[in-house]
């Protein structure tokens, strides 16, 4: 396939996708009602689909940075847990109920520290140990989900956490995590396709043979890209958490497939870090559709909408299911010397 | 796994297990509890009273069923972590077919079989139809069956969510649930005093796992199924259609789904609730079904350990203030261990322990 057909399918996959989503979301509004769509789509909302987007967009880019060099990481969302988690935690430890900024901020580090402690775990148990990924990242939720509440009911009593401080705002309303995740995309961006680390990470899902033969150990690529994706879901969900303000652990927690959208996302923007946060931006405008039919008084089941997200993944993956996965993710690989 | 031999396979799992509980006494050591109480607790919660045991096989049934719908898709190869979706569409499909149908029917006991029946019959079609979804999706469409059937389970919750808090609901009940099955609908309790366990739920459980036990090893279907699953191309090549294998393992797989969502609510609750709170049954089979290393006999042992670590949750969340979370969370390691074989090799190796090791 040549550069020009390449770019050419993946504009007509963008568009179809785009397309497809648009549609969904006014059939939805159309039947309902006949309120001005202009009264929907504010300048208010594009700033929620933002917010609601950072979590996803982090995660995503974590996530294809493992499968770029080899590794499935299917945890992001027991990850994204323990992210939102340990920041509640230690943001609650450091500074109670009436957290300042710098607390918020510190939270977020610490948390990013424990989440990244918890993945190079995870990392050994997948590259040393050869665990099964999928099988290994399925666990890593499933812990997500049992022991985030369980710890948050030995803090707080309770499966969620009382309310917290969340992260201010920049001049323009915007949040300073919007514009952190814009700096995250754009550097990952530029270290995967224009810089040597890059490349080897890309050679470490693709053939990992001939990176062993230039010389780079392909295990110690791996090791950095997931110890990187648990980091980017861990910040993802400590983010979540900042700018919601408080945990919520019932139910599937706060984090609410976000990890499993973006997987999607990831796929979505064929593992192109500024493709994988266009679509995470896409859901966040999905998810956050909801609060908009309520400020403009449209009445749908919020529960309904809820599954917008969900609907649209679908739909995308198996309109575009196809996309090419680097030749040697899930295959653990042994160097011969 | 599938390369371990059966000896192999049993020491996983049971070393699985072991350190999981152990991990889940160090962290109740830790949280300030007395992780002595806490075990024996859990066994008198699964295993010590009449009332405790008929509790733990009353979870068992469902586990063991859930369990099998998982390794019926795990041995061919393909992943439905979808089977809570599916029991969840299955037992609502049971609920609403036989509330649907129950005026035109008799009100004595040939009525009710009848609307068991009918409802049952409901359950496993609509599980089958829902797991074929993404098996058709994957098959002709490319799609992922991983994560599709992940948000199926969320559009199911969803979905079923909203119909019985609304068009389903029941208005005179305080919490969200449909009205109840009519009296003549329900399984004879006959050996145990349990009102939500009847013999009827065991032997049909032990009859459908001999069931596709005996399709997965003496049927051509079986036979081509595991190949798919084990040497791929070596099925193509003996002529299976992969494309379709995929649809109808995710269909039996469904089906099986459905029948226990149909178990869950006749046997068990009489009525759905929302589905958002009522157990993880499709999750926690994933790891019944990783632990049987996915075979249907194997499912029964998984399914009775899953069905006493719940029985006991219940029990631990009334007796003792441990969080009951912590259950899960062990289920969790549970399956972490399972993933990593090669941890247990090498355990096995350098204490000598399990022979060879290679």
């Amino acid at each position: 396939m040549s550069v020009v057909d390449y770019t050419e399918q993946r504009r007509v996959r963008l568009g179809a996708v785009a397309l497809a989503a648009t549609l969904v979301a006014l059939a939805v509004v159309g039947t309902q009602t006949d309120i001005a769509l202009e009264r929907l789509f504010t300048l208010g909302f594009l700033t929620r689909s933002l917010e609601m987007a950072t979590p996803i967009a982090l995660a995503a880019i974590g996530g294809l940075y493992a499968e770029k060099s080899g590794v499935f990481n299917i945890g992001l969302e027991g990850f994204m847990i323990f992210g939102a988690f340990t920041a509640a935690a230690s943001m609650y430890a450091i500074g109670g109920t009436a957290s300042t900024q710098v607390h918020v901020w510190s939270a977020i580090g610490i948390s990013v520290l424990i989440t990244g402690a918890m993945t190079a775990i995870f990392a050994v148990l997948v590259i040393r140990f050869k665990a099964d990924q999928i099988v290994a990242g399925l666990a890593v939720w499933f812990i997500g989900l049992g022991f985030a509440p369980f710890t948050a009911s030995i803090i707080w009593g309770s499966q969620s956490s009382p309310g917290l401080s969340s992260v201010g705002s920049l001049p323009f309303g915007q949040s300073p995590l919007v514009v952190l995740t814009v700096v995250i995309v754009v550097a990952a961006w530029y270290v995967l396709y224009r810089t040597r680390y890059g490349y080897w990470v890309q050679a470490a899902g693709e053939n990992p043979e001939a990176l062993d033969t230039a010389g780079v150990n392909v295990n110690r690529v791996r090791y950095a890209t997931v110890i990187f994706s648990g980091v980017m879901a861990g910040l993802g969900g400590a983010v979540l958490l900042a700018h919601e303000g408080n945990f919520v652990g019932t139910g599937d927690t706060m984090v609410e497939g976000r990890g499993w959208i973006a997987i999607v996302a990831y796929l979505f923007g064929n593992y192109n870090p500024i493709g994988a946060a266009a679509a995470a931006l896409l859901f966040g405008g999905l998810d956050m559709l909801n609060v908009q039919f309520q400020t403009v008084g449209i009445e749908v089941s919020a529960r309904l909408v809820n599954l917008l997200p969900y609907i649209a993944v679908i739909v995308v993956l198996s309109a575009w299911g196809k996309t090419r996965m680097p030749s040697s993710v899930g295959e653990s690989y042994e160097s011969e010397d | 796994m599938l390369d371990a031999t059966v000896l192999e396979r049993i020491g996983i799992a049971v070393g699985s297990t072991v350190s999981a509980l152990l991990i889940g006494l160090v962290i109740v050591a830790i949280s300030g509890y007395n992780p002595v109480e806490f075990a024996s607790q859990l066994l008198v919660g699964s295993f010590g009273s009449e009332r405790a045991v008929a509790r733990t096989l009353r979870y068992s049934v469902l586990f063991v069923l859930a369990g099998v719908a998982v390794a019926i898709a795990f041995r061919a190869g393909v992943f439905n972590i979808g089977v809570q979706g599916q029991f969840i569409v299955g037992g609502f499909a049971t609920v609403v077919s036989i509330i649907t149908l129950a005026p035109y029917l008799p009100n004595g006991t040939g009525g009710g079989v009848a609307l068991m029946l009918i409802g049952t019959v409901a359950a496993i079609a609509a599980g089958g139809l829902y797991a074929a979804l993404p098996g058709v999706l994957k098959a002709y469409g490319g799609a992922n069956e991983i994560i599709t059937t992940i948000m199926l389970n969320f559009i199911a919750i969803g979905f079923v969510g909203w119909l019985v808090a609304g068009r389903f609901g029941d208005p005179q009940a305080t919490a969200t649930r449909t009205e109840h099955m009519p009296e003549n609908v329900g399984f004879p309790s006959v050996i145990f005093d349990d009102p939500n366990l009847s013999i009827v739920g065991i032997v049909l459980t032990l009859v459908v796992v001999a069931l596709i036990a005996a399709v997965m090893t003496r049927t051509s279907f079986g036979y081509d199924m595991v190949t798919s699953g084990t040497q791929e191309a070596a099925a193509t090549y003996s002529g299976v259609d992969a494309k379709r294998m995929i649809v109808s393992t995710m269909t039996l797989s469904g089906m099986v789904a459905g029948l226990a969502g149909a178990i869950f609510a006749i046997m068990i609750q009489g009525y759905f609730t929302d589905p958002s709170g009522i157990g993880n049954y499709g999750f926690d089979a994933i790891a019944v079904s990783l632990l049987a290393a996915n075979n249907p006999i194997g499912v029964i042992p998984a399914g009775l350990l899953f069905g006493g670590l719940e029985s006991a949750g219940s029990h631990i969340q009334i007796s003792t203030d441990v969080p009951v979370q912590l259950i899960d969370g062990i289920v969790g390691l549970v399956v972490l261990f399972v993933a990593v074989p090669e941890l247990f090799r090498m355990i096995a190796k350098r204490t000598g322990l399990g022979g060879d090791g290679e």
